[in-house]
């Protein structure tokens, strides 16, 4: 069922690019997450040309290898592969039925990202998401006792995107009916 | 009018999930409570925002590796048992191998123990502070490589390895025990650590780029060698 769908959506290379640039924008996001005040900074200074600093802006990706752990970058590559793909075939299924949204995928698919943010970042650093959303509501200590330290959201992300998926795929695969 | 609820709710379920998430953020950068567990000396947020330009002045009293009249200054806020801190000495070491035999570059290094992830780490700044109390500055980056080179990160490191890596940097192994039990440097880890929250820090490695003018770049995390190389060719021109 899931390749008849997916090679449904995707022969129309309009989805591909809808996913590709999903996955850029949620990519980028999760790579600069805690440095925007840093670019903020770059593209402040008058010292670089535009091409220097957009330079500067993409070596931020590379991160994925040295801000990550390795179990955090898998992860955070299948949320933003995942969400592409489920945005894309969201937006497909809208289309087709000229309806509104699919409710339970999409609230799913939501769910995914949140929890999978939430595992953003370095666990071991103390600097990732979920602990400064914890401290917001004065928990911070909590993720001492998270069994893996918060990445647990990371894996909780990609399972309800997963989800979010399967929901969309099973919606899309539904006949025509009034 | 069922169905147009539904169709406002997801939407509404996103604005919420982004002004939760943007709300952290936010939060976070501009002036949150840093969580650190119960410790002897607890660091207090400042009232006002913190901003990289309030950092505390590099003086005689910091560890300084290169030329203290270097063109850059990188001012490392580090948890010796923060993984990403280890990634990011390496990186360090690279940049002075480059940058530091030509006085572009000194990097000086201030503790930020993470005691609520991190319960050795604060022993262990400690203990390099009494590596520098004994050895003098080249002594205090001696202890530090050494820490990052043997620990597996995460509280791994047997804190009985303490004077065992002084006595591997040719320390007096007494006189380091007597050092780390007087326990005369809590102070001097706890302002540093203070210094890393006035300054914005909330994790590590955190990393302020001082450029000839004064101007500050702030890093968050351990940024792969080509960004902190870009950032310092950027500040080597703000002049």
């Amino acid at each position: 069922m899931y390749f008849l769908v997916f090679k449904e959506v995707f022969k129309n290379i309009k989805y591909i690019f809808i996913a590709l640039v999903i996955f850029f924008i949620t990519f980028s996001i999760s790579v600069t997450l805690f440095n925007w005040g840093f670019i903020f900074d770059v593209f402040q200074s008058d010292s670089a040309s535009l091409l220097e600093k957009l330079k500067i802006f993409f070596s931020l990706y590379e991160s994925i290898n040295t801000n990550f752990t390795k179990t955090a970058a898998v992860y955070t590559l299948l949320i933003n592969i995942l969400l592409g793909i489920n945005v894309a075939m969201i937006i497909y299924y809208i289309r087709q039925r000229r309806g509104g949204l699919n409710n339970k995928a999409t609230a799913t698919g939501l769910g995914g990202v949140v929890a999978g943010l939430f595992g953003i970042g370095c666990a071991a650093c103390g600097s990732f998401l979920l602990s400064s959303f914890l401290v917001l509501f004065g928990a911070g200590g909590l993720i001492a006792y998270l069994p893996f330290s918060g990445e647990e959201f990371g894996f909780l992300g990609v399972g309800l995107l997963l989800l979010s998926l399967h929901l969309t795929t099973k919606k899309i695969k539904e006949p025509l009916v009034c | 009018m069922e169905q147009q609820n539904n169709t406002l709710s997801v939407p509404a379920a996103i604005i919420i999930a982004g002004l939760l998430i943007a709300g952290s953020v936010i939060y976070t950068s501009g002036g949150s409570t840093l969580n650190t567990n119960a410790q002897p000396t607890e660091p207090t947020i400042p009232e006002q925002n913190e901003t990289a330009s309030s950092v505390k002045l590099i003086d005689s009293t910091d560890h300084i590796l290169g030329d203290p009249n270097a063109q850059v200054k990188v001012i490392e806020f580090s948890d010796l048992e923060c993984p990403f801190c280890k990634t990011f000495h390496s990186t360090m070491k690279e940049i002075m191998r480059e940058y530091g035999d030509t006085s572009e570059v000194a990097w000086v290094y201030r503790h930020f123990p993470l005691d609520s992830i991190h319960s050795k780490a604060r022993p262990e700044a400690e203990a390099a502070e009494c590596a520098a109390e004994l050895g003098g500055n080249e002594a205090f980056w001696l202890y530090v490589d050494r820490v990052f080179e043997i620990t597996p990160s995460n509280n791994g490191l047997d804190l009985n390895q303490l004077p065992i890596i002084a006595e591997y940097i040719n320390l007096d192994k007494n006189e380091f025990e007597k050092c780390l039990a007087d326990n005369d440097h809590a102070k001097r880890i706890a302002d540093d650590l203070q210094d890393g929250i006035n300054s914005g820090g909330r994790g590590t490695p955190w990393s302020i780029i001082v450029a000839p003018n004064g101007k500050t770049f702030t890093l968050n995390g351990a940024q792969p060698l080509s960004t902190v190389k870009q950032i310092i060719e950027l500040a080597l021109k703000e002049k």
